[in-house]
């Protein structure tokens, strides 16, 4: 699919590599999420966001696997357009719950971005997508109002707000193409026009937050990896490594 | 938290059937859950998630006293094989 300009590829990569990586992370929790209805529920919607990667990765290399195992798996880390949010690791499952509701409130206005896209793969894909993401909002949502109704869960949500904040605001830091293919029109906005609709949407759920001392990351257009990211390659790559050649 | 039990129904004529059962803190986890938990891959396409506690279960005692009616059953294979008999014996 050769179509696809330089910079669009920038757009989607950003796009494909946080799916990717937010998928990957969500689904390290199966078999060690708090309860067993949870551990099912969080590695499914993780699944989901990694077939919205691998969609993504699609529509820019065709739906060859070995080409889109290349694309997702053995990129130079420089080369990937992902933030530090998706590629940070939390252990702490309350951390993991408030990224996992930050960046689905993100993620759905993200799409929204594709739904006119010039690209039509990429608005058919977005139409797909969004269904998914009304579910994964309903899902964060039911947790949130239930454990935010109970003194100790909000304080541990709250401690984990503050601590998440500061990584999700690398989510509106676009890619170097990003202006370009705003301009193709391959996207409607440049991401840092999500953030004001997203800061409302977090707002509303957890309270006023007073933003002026959330203190972001310095913006390096999603060139640098955070120290999180190699090893998690890593993980990614265990069982591939064994026998790159192999067919699955 | 309570006790859910899962129902699931195919498209067409096809009947709920039971299909598990799981805990949720309230209801709108319990559905949320049960989505996840047993229609992951379009096992179904309309779900019934009924609380356990709200599901009536009469005793044994009540429900079967004694199995033992052999009036309350239609001999069925008996008429059902002398007409065809009959129908061959037409033919």
């Amino acid at each position: 699919m050769n179509e696809v300009s330089p910079a669009a590829r920038d757009v989607i990569l950003a796009f494909a590599d946080d799916e990717q990586l937010m998928g990957q992370q969500h689904t390290e929790w199966i078999g060690v999420a708090p309860f067993l209805e949870e551990d099912l529920a969080f590695a499914s919607i993780g699944q989901d966001e990694l077939g919205h990667a691998a969609l993504l990765y699609e529509a820019l290399v065709g739906s060859d696997d070995a080409d889109i195992d290349a694309l997702a798996f053995y990129r130079e880390p420089t080369n990937w357009r992902s933030c530090a949010l998706t590629e940070t690791t939390l252990p702490e499952w309350s951390d993991t719950l408030v990224r996992h509701w930050l960046y689905d409130a993100a993620e759905e206005l993200r799409w929204q971005l594709f739904a006119d896209s010039s690209l039509p793969v990429l608005a058919d894909i977005s139409v797909r997508a969004l269904s998914e993401e009304r579910f994964h909002r309903r899902h964060g949502d039911a947790l949130l109002d239930v454990l935010l109704s109970v003194d100790d869960a909000r304080n541990r949500v709250m401690a984990s707000l503050r601590a998440v904040l500061p990584l999700a605001m690398t989510l509106f830091d676009g890619a170097p193409g990003e202006t370009e293919a705003v301009a193709e029109g391959v996207v409607s906005a440049p991401l840092s026009a999500v953030q004001a609709p997203w800061q409302a949407r977090v707002d509303e759920r957890f309270g006023s937050v007073d933003w002026a001392t959330v203190a972001a990351p310095a913006a390096t257009q999603r060139t640098e990896r955070h120290a999180d990211f190699a090893p998690m390659l890593a993980r990614m790559l265990e069982v591939l490594d064994l026998d790159r050649t192999v067919t699955w | 938290m309570a006790t859910f039990e899962i129902f699931l129904k195919k498209d067409g004529r096809d009947e709920f059937r039971h299909v598990g059962a799981l805990d949720a803190a309230n209801d709108e986890l319990a559905v949320v859950s049960a989505r996840e938990c047993y229609v992951r891959r379009g096992e179904g396409d309309l779900l019934w998630v009924v609380r356990r506690d709200h599901i009536l279960h009469p005793d044994r005692d009540f429900t079967a006293p004694n199995a033992d009616k052999p009036h309350r059953h239609h001999s069925g294979e008996a008429v059902a094989a002398r007409r065809k008999a009959l129908r061959a014996a037409n033919e």
